[in-house]
Formats: structure tokens, C-alpha cells, sequence
């Protein structure tokens, strides 16, 4: 047989028969003369990776909108000192602007930068947390990629292509290694800031991988998992007890038809029962110290980037593969208050800096950090420009595809490490270009899978979460 | 390494359950040899000669054959030990072996061994099994010739002979109708159906009720949805924004289609083309919203044209996929690795469809209103007003003869002082640092106009048609301009007004000075400045410049009437004798539109044409194909690695070479295109069509890759079974009604399902269709199940999409304001077809069951069973609800015990009764529910009635609560779930 054929024949029917087991092993336990499974295995049990990776579950913190990195960490002097005056022509040359007009203007950043830790790394003043932690972080200041708008960016960051329908990052690491806590979903997603992201759900989608490996979208207010609870009326105690009429009945199915589905069944109804009981319970902060609640900023019952934070921590800790935040609010126009970088800038650090400051730390304190990949990014760079949109008196910046900040801790990232450099705008990429397919090439990289070879055949392809492109950034390997 | 273990695994099994197919006869290309060389070796060695390597060719015989200097040939018929595939697979250097190890890829010895022999047996190319037309087989001899109901029948035991399998007993009539009714029409069969069928000892009982699920209108409605997923239905334009967009007629064409039993050819037809047949009905132009479905970007910001071509890409890959089984997608950005598609026939293919006039505009035009029948009855109204009207004119023409006569005179003056316009050409948009910059800025092509010239950084006037057809223009977006030249010949020197308006600066130059200046913001539409010029004798040249500072886009250049249309003229200078019939209407119309004796019946006109215009504007509308004018066609160019923005060769409209001739009495268009794929001597179209089909009633399809019949895909594990179906197909006229009824009622589908040791061991994936299919529920049905079974299910069909109850929170849209409204009536509880589909948020519990977001065409759903799965049939107030709704059903027809009660809701739901074990483990659960909620009247009450509303009267909570319970079990059973 064609191995390429076969490994397709063995994933449709794995996941048409839902289960790694199923028919399939069943056989082959027949004909090797071993009894039969008592339980069919689970399509999400833990796998080898293609090599020993040092980050075991990632945690991707996703600022929807995309922040201007020389406001935060990107310190480019000369900004200030062209600030007002007419672009360089040349910064005009071969782009396209989703909002900018005209002939635009520098715009010098507003606030200060210090240089933190051992590294020497430059801060703004707007994360006064986070810069206790730069001896921890590999900072990349050469980020590109081609999307200039929100939902093709954050598609073709977290899927590989800016177009909708592939897999995301999250859904390739459950497919790849498995998930380790059989108890919860292995890819979760939270939303704070009241809005999605602009691609919608697909930025956490399975594409044409097989549903189970989609993210699960939890949220720490209302339902943590949709239809997690049971209806009102129903206690846990009569819950169980229809379970077990359920099962008792689809054993006696299962005997009489002699369909291995049945077990699957039986036994993802007894997952899900406990999913009632370990969803709620992971979501649940109350009981963490008031101390931990104060540190990450975090309230019980509400919705916010602080909750979702300490959320994280707690799904890692009970060894969720894949936790991706999104926080939207970071779209910096300058069309008026509510998205410039003079208030809405700091106003969206003020919620951040201090949870994710705390997470790191937590993360450290417990041990977790060294396995544990944090990834902080938006969807693109901002431009060196005023936006002016209209006219506008706000301070804004554009959307620029060139050129953007993002940093990494733990998981086997260098600590207090710099990487790349920008021109002396923050515009283009001047040293050491990072693709967002190399970053994606490199955090399954320090998830011990090679981006070549982790592929799921569709539409007559084998197709990657790199599509065609990638190569790990080795420089920033610890 | 997990992928390596996957193979291992279904390797040993394969080759076990196959072995008897290959270990005694002669190597097949097809069958054993082509596999092994797609997968190791056409990727350097194949179609592609960009990746060629060493200049070796395996996948044709003649490349392979030929005798090349510096090395042996590839292969020697008959002598592999002279063949260089052989000696290199088998060379110990690993320098020399093939395929090299960094591809990670190794033949297994079987392979090598395989390879060998047929070398050895004269290497025997043949043709790809599937671009070899269908040949319809004679009926085989089976063991068993009474067992046998259709000829499919024949296929399938002649296949189950050769394993030495037996078939399995026919399934229990109870299991039988339920099967039936749930492929037929993705519904439990009504209770009276049932029992109608289980009283009926004719012969033809099971036929008589298979009669009835077929002309059920729920039969197109459960068939539409797998249609709507090829043609990737939705009520959103995607992307970013994910606007709503308003395209059922598209479902519900296809509902009614599918109901009708439209034949497959002509569904086919309309569907690609039917704005192109002759006298296109209204039908058959809403059916061209097939290829409307592809996704619309409306962000700031980004170039129509980029995803105008994704939409065309998509159009091909959907067109290919759904027809004929092919994957397309590599081709586009080079030729395909391994079937034989370059890249140059995927952009001849696109060339049909590059020729629309939809353009990634927002409103989605063009779009085409589609009366409801009241709406209708206005129409047929305003028709007979026209009527009367156009016989009132025919009246007054006839008493002005007079006045016609002189209008001919005038028209010949006209004529004397006629200006004549080139045709608008234009160039932009031009960017500049601002918009009073471009306003100001001495542009060489505004001073020194030719249009035969290149300019600076390439720029060149280009002819804009349309912009004579229709006045308005959007040329650039704000804070751009455009400078728009026309040469205007007139007859003498001469003053005259022309007509221009903008809403943002313009200013106009006629014979190179400056004449018109305005810096007016404004709507343009019956805004226009009359400008007074004065015309030479001879060619005038007259130049615009448009600047835009407004986000709207809009500017009037129909400069008004200079001339009297040269059909008209000419009409009026023949005399009365020489004058056709046609020149005599064309001269009666323009009086009529020009001349005084008109002026009241125009003015009745145009109040009949606002009447019109105010209608169309309520109704309904949907996205259709419209295929540009010649003049305005576009050229097609191969994309340079996939992107628009390199164009590469010209290419003309062509299908690929390896497939059947384009038919020679066609025309070039997406017509000729669409009977090309429905021709007879297509190799794909009818088994894939019977292919899928089979897929529906079986989980898996005699092709198990149902979206790909080529190269890569799987071989058919009953070739003769698919093409005697295939051909059965195109001579029984193409019926999707009559294929679904030979399958149906073949003795293959009536098998039990039920596994045997032994036929776990021989045929454990059920390939050899040696027992019933089993297989769990599509999203949509485990829902309409539900409902349909608890009384909540509205029958009610067609309309806007509705939207069902969902959780808070899952709708959630940062653009619009549109929000997710859940209706108090019926529309609740409509089929899962009519639920509003959101591309980027689709209803979250058929998500949970596999439901693809619709974006892209899906052949196939690929089923899962997932813990979330069961946390939505248990919790979701949607199943809750219909649990109430069957427990108040049940209670309300007094049952006389509680195994009565039972058996009633085993009934509704699998339609038989319970078994023992069901009445057991049920009734306890009754007892244990009924207890716990007499010691909790609350829970009771919120079980019993939240969501579905209060108890009627007489029903005790405790009660209605606990059989709500035991009902919330049953929609939760393994059977349940499934179709077995």
C-alpha cells in the first residue's frame, strides 16, 4: 500500500470511527490474538513528538488589534526627533495603507523608555511590571508578515494562511502530541476585552483537521464550556443516574450490534461527565488566595483579561496543551480617545502589565515556567506615521505589516535575550527578518515537532501549519 | 512518528484484508504499481517538470521508456534488471538509492517486490482508472442468484464471494423504515408511516413506503444540505466583517430542485450557467447563485480585484471538486504534482469563469430581485397598465403622423450640427501627498493628452466602456484622482452645454484650456453643472480631472445629449420606401421617448417605471452569475506562482487535455463548460455524483475519497459496483430520485447491521458492504430528531434563514450591529436547513457535530464523537425543551403503565418499542427521578417546564419532570444517535 494512502485511510477512518482504537484495533488485536480492549483508546491520548521539546503547553497572549511596539518596546529615538515633520518618501514607496491619506506625518512616541535587567532591555514607562521580568524574555523585534488587515493577520498568524479554513496553532499541538489531561479539552480559548477577534472563531478552528481538535472556547463568566451545566432541575446525583440507564442500554446496543462507536460513546459520555465537574472547577478562581487574586488583579464572576490570566495558569497547571487569550482593545488609530496611544494605550497596559507580570512570576514560582512557552504578540506592527484620519487631533498610529515587537518566556526560549532590530523608525525590518510561518515553525519547534513533518493530507496536499514556508529561528533556542 | 505508528497500524490490516486480491494474479498497474510510484517518486519524477530531476519521467510510458544518453532507461519492458527504477531502488549505496532518504520515504519489499514483477510481466502502463469513461459491466454470476433485488446487488455478493462472506440477514422491518426514513428525508418516519408499514404483508410493503419518504418535500430538504455544502450555502459574505448577505432563494432553488427531481445534467446546467440558456427562466437564473456563495471581502482598504480572483479560484476548485472528483488547488500556483493538470489548463479553466460581472463589489451586485407571489400579482398589474399604456401610444403615433414626419426633419438638422463622442478613457488612480496636491499638480497627461501614450511610471489611458453605459463612476478611493479624456467629433463649429458633476473638486479642459472649475461637495445624482462649450469643426478634445476627498465616490460625466443616436439618424435618412420594419420601430420609439405628443402617457411611464422601481426594492433578492458583454470581457493570464499580481502567458477558455474533448458543438463559456462536465463521455461526473450518493447511505463511498477521484485519492473498493451504477445513472436520465431508490431498495441496503465475529475479522470497516451501514447522525439530523420527534418541529419551508435559540455570548459582531433574535413563533423550531449560517460564528451545537463552517466546498464530513457532543444533547435547553415536550406528549396520552409510557417514547424516537432492557433501566429511572423530585418541587418544576413553558393543567411537575428525564436519555442513546 501507499504509505501516504494508508495514513490518510487510517486518520479519515480514525476520526470517521472517532477513535484511535476502534474498529481498527480491535482487528488487529484479533488477529494478533490479544483479547479484546475493554475500552476503546481515546482519539486525544498523548503521543510522542518527533523529538524531546522542552516546552510541553503554550500559552499564546494575543492582543487583538495589534499595539505600536515603539510605544512599548521598541525605543526609537529618532522618532522623537522627526516627530511633525513629513515621512521620507521612501517610507511612502510600495505601501498600502488601510487608513492613512495623503503625505503622512512622523509621530514620536509619547511616553519615555529605560533600559531593564541585566539585558539592558528598553521599556516603555507604560509596563512598569513587566520590566522586573526582561532577564526571563527573548524579545523579537523583526516580526513581519504580508496582511495589513486585522482578520488576515490574525488568521495567517495563528493558522498559516490569511485565508479562513486551515487549522490554527493550537489545533495542530492537540493533533500532534495529544492532550494530557483526559479530564479537560487540550486547546483552550478565552476571550476578554467584550469582543472576539476580527477573523472571528476561526483563529482557534480545526480547518480540515477532524472537529475534536478545535478550541474550546471557555469563559469565566456565564457557562465556563456552552451546555457544560447541567439543565436547571438536574442534580449531579440524577445525572449520574441517567448516565448509567444511558450506558447500561448502549452496552446491551454494543452486544447486540457489535459496533465499537458504542464504546467510544460510552465512554466519551463518561468524559463529558466528568468535564461537568473539572471545567467549573478549573474555571472556578474563588478559592486562590487573596493575595494571588490582588497580585494578577483578578475579581471572581467577572470577565477580564486578569481573570483569564490567572484562568491560564490554572489550565496549564493541570497540564492543558494549548491556552490562547485574546484581548482586544489595542487597535491604536488615534481617532479618538478610546483608541489612541496618549489614553487608550496606557489605559489597555494599566489592565494588562500587572496579570501578565503575575502570570510569569506564578509560572516561575510553581515550577511550570521552564515548560511552559508564554508568547506575547498582536497581529502586525503600527506605523512610525500619524494616522490623522480625518483630520484627527488623536494620536494614532496606522496598521504596518513590515515590523512588529513580540516576546517569549520559558519553554525553552533564551532568557534575556534581544533578536532582531528595526530601521531607525521602528518601520521596516532591518536585521534578522522573523516571518510569523518562522515563528510558527519555531514554537512547534520547542514543542518537539517538526514543522515538515507534522502534515494532514487534504485536497490531494499535505498541508502544514507553515503551508509552504518556515524555518526555525534557532538563535533564540536556549 | 505518530503519523509512522498510524501507518503501521492500517498497514497490517489492509494488506490482510486485501491479500486475496493480489497474491495470485498479474500486476496491475492501476491497482498495485501507480500508488507506489505517486507516492515515491512523481513528486521529482512526475507531471511537474519544474521539479523534474535527472530528466526521469516515470508517469508516462514513453518518458519511461525512452532510451536517454548517459543512462540505461528508466524501464526496460520485461527485463528489470536492464531498468534503472529497479537497479536504483534496490542499490545498497545511499548515494544511488531511491527515493532518497531525505525525502524520509522507503519502499517496503513488498513494494520493490512488486514493482519487479510488473517490470517483468512488460510494465504495462494504463490510464488512471477514473479518466477511463465507465464501462457498464454484464451482471456478474453470484453464488446466490435469489438473493439479488437490483443489479447493484450483483456487484456487491460477487465481491462478498471472493471473501468467502456470506450476506447478512435483512435488518427488522422496525429497523428497516427507520434507516429509510432518516436517508430519505433526515427524519424519524411518522408514527402513522410506521405503522402503515409494519401492518403491510404485501410483498411490496417496504417499496410502497420508500415511495412515500421520496416524495416527501422533506426529501429535498434533508438532500439540499449536502448540496449546501458543496456549494458552500451561507447567509454571510466571510472575511473580516462577515456581513450578512441575502442569497436563500439559492436554498430554497435547491430544496425544490432536489423535490422536483431535476435531473442531474440540468441541475448541473442551471447551476453554472443558466443565465446563459436560451430564454433563462427566473429559476434558472436564481440557480446561478451556486457560484454567488464564494465569500466577499468589504474591508477598508483592500483591492477588489485580489479577491474577485479568489472567488474565480474558488469557483474553479468548487466546480472541479463537486463534478468531477478532481483536486485543482495545487495547480494553481504550479502544475499538480500528480494528476495531469498543468498549470496553464487550471487557468484555461478559469478563463470560463473569469467572465462574470460580480467583481468583490460590497452590495454584491449584480443581484436579481425574485417576486413572492403577491409581490407578483403587482407586477402582473403593472404589466397590464403597460399594456394599456403601449396601446394608448400605438393610438396617439397613429394620429401624429404629421408630427412624425417632421420629427424625421428634425432629426436631420440634428444631424447637421451632430457632436459625436470616442468613448471615455481614463487614467488612475492617481496618489498624491494630498488631495488639494493632485487637484493642483500640473499632470503631463491632463496637458498633452494622447491616448496611444505611455506616461511617466507607466501610466496610460484606458478605455472605460462602462462609463459611457452608465454615468456614475467609482474609479479610486478618497483622497485619490482620475484624469478622464474623450475625443468629441463634431460637424461644425458650434457652442453646446454639456452635463458634469463630482462630489469632490474637478475641473475640465477643452482643446488643452482650462473651461469649467468646481469645488462643490455634494450628491451628484441630478446635481450636474451645465457647462457651456464651444466646439471646433473636427476632433475636440475634452479632459476631466476627479478628485476624491470624500469616502463616497461618485461623479457624473454623461455630458447630456449631443447627438441623436446613429441608428435613429440613419433610420430617418432612408426614405419612407427603403425603410425595414426595424428602422420604422427604431424611429417610432424615439418619438415616442422625445416627441410632445407624448408628454402625458411618458409621464404615465414613468410613474408606472417608480411603481416598479419601489416594488423591486422590497423584494427578495439574490446574487447571480451575468456574463459580461464581449466588449468588456477580460483576458485571462496564468498568475505567476498563485498571485494575481503577476501575470503571466495569455491562456484562452480550454479543459485540461486528459480528460474527454471539449464538445465540438458547444459554445466557449461557462454553458459550454457546464455540458462539457455533463457529456456522456465525462469519466467523472456520474461516478462521482453516485459516488456521494452512496457515501450518504453507506458513511463511506465505494471511493472513499469522495472529493478526490484522482491520483492520490483511494481506488474504488468495487469498481464494476460504481460503474454499473454510474451508467444505470445517465440512462435512467440522470435521476438523483431513481438512484437513491435502487439503492435503497437493493438487498445490500436491507442487510442487518450487526457485526459478526467473523465479519469483524474479514471486512471490519464494512467495505465489502457485507452488512448494513452504521453510522452516527449529521448535525442537522440529530437535531430535527429531536423536534421532529418530541411534535416541536415546524414543517414549515423556504423564506429568510431563522435563528434558533442559542447560548448568549456565541454572537458576537464587532462591525455591525446585527444581532442573533430569537422569533417567539414557529421559526424556532424550523429544520436545521433554515438556521442562519454565520461563517464566522455557525450555530455552536452543529459545530459540535461536524457541521463545516461553510467557507469552502466540503464533499465530505468527516464524523467525530466528542465529550462536547454529548454536553450538547444532555444540556442544550434546545434538547431540554424537546425532552419537555415529549414527556407532556407521552403523559398526555395516559399511558396505562409506565412501560407503556416507555414503549410510546422508544417509539417516537426509534420507532419501535422498547426492549427489555430499555424498559428496565428506563422505568427504574423513572422510579429514581420521580422519588428525587417529589422530595425537590423546585428542580421539579424548573425540569418540567424551563424552557418549554408552564404544564398544562392536570400534569403534576414531579411527573412531567421525570419523564422529561428519562426522554433526555433516550435523545442520548447510542441508537438514537446513530442510523443503524
Amino acid at each position: 500500500m501507499d504509505p501516504k494512502f494508508d495514513h490518510m485511510n487510517g486518520l479519515t477512518r480514525r476520526h470517521f470511527l472517532g477513535t484511535t482504537m476502534g474498529v481498527g484495533a480491535i482487528a488487529w488485536a484479533a488477529l494478533n490474538g490479544v483479547a479484546q480492549a475493554a475500552t476503546p483508546a481515546n482519539p486525544l491520548a498523548t503521543r510522542p513528538s518527533h523529538f524531546a521539546g522542552k516546552a510541553k503547553r503554550v500559552i499564546y497572549l494575543h492582543m487583538a488589534g495589534s499595539p505600536p511596539p515603539m510605544d512599548l518596546f521598541d525605543y526609537k529615538p529618532k522618532l522623537n526627533e522627526f516627530n511633525g515633520k513629513l515621512c521620507p518618501d521612501e517610507m511612502m514607496e510600495k505601501e498600502r495603507f488601510a487608513f492613512i491619506k495623503g503625505h503622512p506625518k512622523i509621530l514620536g512616541s509619547p511616553h519615555s523608555f529605560k533600559q531593564y535587567g541585566q539585558s539592558g532591555t528598553y521599556l516603555s514607562n507604560l509596563l512598569p511590571h513587566l520590566s522586573t521580568m526582561t532577564d526571563e524574555m527573548t524579545f523579537i523585534r523583526s516580526m513581519y508578515t504580508e496582511q495589513f488587515n486585522h482578520a488576515p493577520a490574525q488568521l495567517l498568524l495563528h493558522t498559516g494562511s490569511a485565508r479562513l479554513g486551515r487549522p490554527s496553532m493550537g489545533s495542530w499541538a492537540t493533533y500532534g502530541l495529544g492532550v494530557e489531561n483526559q479530564d479537560l479539552p487540550g486547546f483552550v480559548v478565552m476571550v476578554s476585552g467584550d469582543k472576539t477577534p476580527d477573523a472571528g472563531k476561526s483563529v482557534w478552528g480545526s480547518g480540515f483537521l477532524p472537529t475534536i481538535h478545535q478550541g474550546v472556547q471557555c469563559r469565566s463568566k456565564g457557562e465556563p464550556v456552552l451546555y457544560v451545566s447541567d439543565p436547571k432541575g438536574m442534580d449531579r446525583d440524577l445525572r449520574r443516574r441517567s448516565l448509567d440507564a444511558i450506558n447500561r442500554i448502549n452496552e446491551a446496543q454494543y452486544e447486540s450490534m457489535g459496533d465499537p462507536e458504542t464504546l467510544t460513546r460510552i465512554s466519551q459520555y463518561e468524559l463529558a461527565f466528568r468535564m461537568q465537574v473539572s471545567v467549573p472547577e478549573v474555571m472556578d478562581i474563588s478559592k486562590e488566595s487573596p493575595e494571588t487574586l490582588a497580585w494578577y488583579g483578578a475579581t471572581p464572576g467577572e470577565s477580564s483579561f486578569a481573570n483569564n490570566c490567572l484562568l491560564a495558569r490554572r489550565l496549564v497547571e493541570q497540564n492543558v496543551r494549548f491556552v490562547q487569550l485574546f484581548d482586544w482593545g489595542w487597535d491604536t488609530h488615534g481617532t479618538g480617545p478610546s483608541d489612541d496611544i496618549v489614553t487608550q494605550l496606557p489605559k489597555k497596559c494599566g489592565l494588562t502589565d500587572r496579570p501578565i507580570t503575575a502570570l510569569l512570576r506564578d509560572l516561575q514560582q510553581r515550577g511550570l515556567l521552564e515548560e511552559t512557552l508564554v508568547v506575547w504578540s498582536g497581529e502586525f506592527g503600527r506605523t512610525a506615521m500619524n494616522e490623522e484620519r480625518d483630520g484627527s487631533k488623536f494620536l494614532g498610529r496606522d496598521h504596518n505589516p513590515n515590523a512588529f515587537t513580540i516576546w517569549m518566556a520559558g519553554g525553552g526560549v533564551k532568557r534575556g535575550f534581544n533578536y532582531g532590530a528595526t530601521d531607525d523608525f521602528g518601520y521596516r525590518v532591518a536585521e534578522n527578518p522573523v516571518h510569523v510561518h518562522d515563528l510558527q515553525a519555531s514554537i512547534l519547534h520547542l514543542l518537539g515537532m517538526d514543522h515538515l513533518h507534522l502534515t494532514f493530507p487534504f485536497q490531494g496536499r499535505d498541508f502544514r501549519l507553515t503551508d509552504v514556508h518556515g524555518n526555525v529561528v534557532h538563535d533564540i533556542l536556549a | 512518528m505518530y503519523k509512522k505508528m498510524t501507518v503501521l497500524s492500517t498497514f497490517v490490516l489492509v494488506s490482510t484484508f486485501s491479500a486475496w486480491a493480489w497474491a495470485t494474479e498479474p500486476v496491475s498497474f492501476n491497482r498495485d504499481v501507480r500508488k507506489i510510484l505517486a507516492a515515491n517518486c512523481f513528486a521529482c519524477h512526475g507531471p511537474d517538470e519544474k521539479t523534474r530531476k535527472g530528466d526521469v519521467r516515470l508517469d508516462s510510458a514513453e518518458a519511461a521508456f525512452a532510451v536517454k544518453e548517459g543512462h540505461a532507461p528508466a524501464l526496460v519492458p520485461g527485463d528489470s534488471a536492464a531498468s534503472m527504477l529497479i537497479q536504483r531502488v534496490l542499490s545498497a549505496d545511499p548515494d544511488e538509492r531511491m527515493p532518497p532518504p531525505e525525502t524520509g520515504r522507503t519502499l517496503s519489499d513488498r513494494e520493490v517486490a512488486l514493482l519487479k514483477q510488473w517490470v517483468d510481466e512488460g510494465a504495462q502502463y494504463e490510464k488512471h482508472w477514473s479518466f477511463n469513461p465507465p464501462v457498464q459491466p454484464a451482471l456478474p454470476t453470484v453464488s446466490n442468484p435469489l438473493w439479488p433485488r437490483n443489479g447493484l446487488d450483483y456487484f456487491v455478493l460477487e465481491g462478498l464471494d471472493k471473501a468467502g462472506l456470506k450476506p447478512s440477514p435483512e435488518a427488522p422491518k422496525e429497523t428497516l423504515i427507520r434507516r429509510a426514513a432518516l436517508d430519505l428525508t433526515g427524519l424519524p418516519p411518522a408514527p402513522e408511516l410506521v405503522e402503515q408499514f409494519l401492518n403491510d404483508t404485501s410483498a411490496v410493503a417496504y417499496e410502497r413506503a420508500v415511495e412515500v419518504l421520496l416524495a416527501s418535500p422533506r426529501y429535498g430538504e434533508r438532500w439540499a444540505r449536502v448540496w449546501l455544502d458543496i456549494a458552500r450555502y451561507a447567509d454571510t459574505q466571510g472575511y473580516e466583517k462577515d456581513n450578512g448577505r441575502v442569497i436563500w432563494k439559492y436554498r430554497d432553488w435547491v430544496i425544490d430542485a432536489l423535490n422536483a427531481d431535476l435531473p442531474f445534467d440540468e441541475f448541473t446546467v442551471d447551476q453554472l450557467a443558466g443565465d446563459l440558456l436560451p430564454d433563462a427562466t427566473v429559476d434558472q437564473r436564481i440557480a446561478t447563485a451556486f457560484h454567488r456563495n464564494t465569500m466577499t471581502n468589504t474591508e477598508g482598504g483592500t483591492d477588489n480585484e485580489e479577491f474577485r480572483s479568489a472567488a474565480v479560484v474558488d469557483r474553479v476548485n468548487t466546480t472541479m471538486s463537486a463534478w468531477m472528483g478532481m483536486t485543482m488547488a495545487c495547480a494553481q500556483c504550479h502544475t499538480h504534482k500528480y494528476d495531469p493538470i498543468s498549470q496553464k489548463e487550471y487557468f484555461e479553466f478559469y478563463a470560463f469563469l473569469n467572465q462574470t460581472a460580480d467583481a468583490d463589489i460590497d452590495d454584491e451586485s449584480p443581484v436579481m430581485p425574485c417576486p413572492a407571489p403577491d409581490q407578483q400579482a403587482v407586477l402582473d398589474h403593472l404589466s397590464r397598465r403597460q399594456a394599456e399604456l403601449d396601446h394608448k401610444m400605438g393610438l396617439v403615433l397613429a394620429q401624429e403622423q404629421e408630427a412624425f414626419t417632421a420629427l424625421e426633419r428634425e432629426l436631420a438638422v440634428m444631424e447637421a450640427t451632430a457632436v459625436r463622442s470616442g468613448g471615455w478613457q481614463a487614467i488612475g488612480p492617481i496618489r498624491g501627498d494630498s488631495p488639494e496636491a493632485i487637484y493642483t499638480t500640473a499632470y503631463p497627461f491632463e496637458q498633452d493628452v494622447d491616448p496611444a501614450k505611455t506616461y511617466d511610471g507607466g501610466l496610460k489611458f484606458a478605455a472605460r466602456p462602462e462609463l459611457d453605459a452608465d454615468s456614475t463612476i467609482s474609479l479610486f478611493d478618497a483622497g485619490q484622482g482620475a484624469v478622464l479624456y474623450q475625443r468629441l467629433t463634431s460637424t461644425v463649429a458650434q457652442p453646446r452645454t454639456i452635463q458634469l458633476a463630482a462630489n469632490g473638486p474637478f475641473r475640465v479642459w477643452l482643446n488643452g484650456t482650462v473651461i469649467y472649475e468646481s469645488n462643490e461637495v455634494r450628491r451628484v445624482r441630478g446635481n450636474a453643472d451645465v457647462v457651456p462649450v464651444q466646439f471646433n469643426a473636427g476632433d475636440n478634445h475634452l479632459v476631466v480631472k476627479l478628485v476624491n476627498t470624500e469616502s463616497r465616490r461618485t461623479a457624473l460625466v454623461n455630458l447630456g445629449p449631443l447627438a441623436a443616436p446613429r441608428a435613429i439618424v440613419a433610420a430617418a435618412e432612408k426614405t419612407a420606401a427603403d425603410r425595414t420594419a426595424e428602422d420604422t420601430a427604431t424611429l417610432e420609439s424615439y418619438f415616442k421617448a422625445t416627441g410632445a405628443p407624448f408628454t402625458e402617457l411618458r409621464a404615465q411611464q414613468a410613474a408606472i417605471n417608480e411603481e416598479r422601481k419601489s416594488l423591486l426594492a422590497t423584494m427578495a433578492t439574490v446574487p447571480v452569475l451575468s456574463e459580461l458583454p464581449a466588449a468588456q470581457q477580460r483576458q485571462t493570464h496564468i498568475h505567476v506562482r498563485g498571485s494575481f499580481l503577476s501575470p503571466g502567458d495569455a491562456v484562452t477558455a480550454g479543459v485540461p487535455a486528459a480528460f474527454h474533448p471539449f464538445p465540438a458543438d458547444a459554445p466557449r463559456n461557462r454553458l459550454g463548460l457546464a455540458q462539457w462536465l455533463v457529456s456522456m463521455d465525462n469519466p467523472l461526473t456520474a461516478r462521482v455524483a453516485v459516488n456521494r450518493h452512496w457515501e450518504k447511505f453507506w458513511g463511506t463511498g465505494i471511493v472513499e475519497t469522495s472529493e478526490d477521484f484522482g491520483i492520490q485519492g483511494s481506488p474504488p473498493v468495487n469498481q464494476a459496483l460504481l460503474d454499473w451504477m454510474a451508467v444505470e445513472f445517465m440512462q435512467h436520465g440522470w435521476s438523483m430520485k431513481e438512484l437513491c431508490r435502487m439503492i435503497v431498495t437493493s438487498a445490500a441496503y436491507r442487510q442487518s447491521a450487526a457485526v459478526t465475529p467473523a465479519l469483524r475479522e474479514v471486512d471490519p470497516y464494512n467495505r465489502l458492504f457485507s452488512r448494513g451501514p452504521r453510522f452516527r447522525l449529521e448535525a442537522e439530523a440529530v437535531r430535527d430528531q429531536a423536534l421532529a420527534a418530541s411534535g416541536l418541529l415546524s414543517t414549515k419551508m423556504h423564506g429568510p434563514s431563522v435563528m434558533p435559540a442559542q447560548p448568549e455570548g456565541v454572537w458576537q459582531v464587532v462591525y455591525s450591529g446585527a444581532a442573533w433574535e430569537t422569533p417567539a413563533n414557529e421559526d424556532r423550531h424550523r429544520r436545521g436547513i433554515y438556521t442562519y449560517w454565520r461563517r464566522t460564528s455557525p450555530y455552536p451545537s452543529m459545530v459540535t457535530f461536524d457541521a463545516p463552517s461553510r467557507e469552502i466546498c466540503t464533499v465530505r464530513r468527516i464524523a467525530t464523537n466528542t465529550p462536547l457532543q454529548a454536553l450538547v444533547t444532555l444540556n442544550d435547553p434546545v434538547y431540554v425543551e424537546a425532552a419537555q415536550a415529549l414527556a407532556r406528549r407521552v403523559i398526555g396520552a395516559r399511558p396505562e403503565s409506565a412501560a407503556a409510557a416507555i414503549h410510546q417514547i422508544v417509539r417516537a424516537v426509534l420507532a419501535r418499542n422498547a426492549t427489555d432492557i430499555e424498559l428496565k433501566e428506563l422505568g427504574l429511572l423513572y422510579e429514581n427521578a420521580k422519588a428525587h423530585f417529589e422530595e425537590r418541587p423546585e428542580d421539579a418544576l424548573a425540569m418540567a417546564t424551563d424552557p418549554v413553558g408552564p404544564l398544562p393543567e392536570g400534569i403534576s411537575p414531579e411527573e412531567a419532570a421525570a419523564w422529561t428525564v428519562v426522554c433526555n436519555a433516550v435523545f442520548n442513546l447510542d441508537e438514537t444517535l446513530t442510523r443503524t
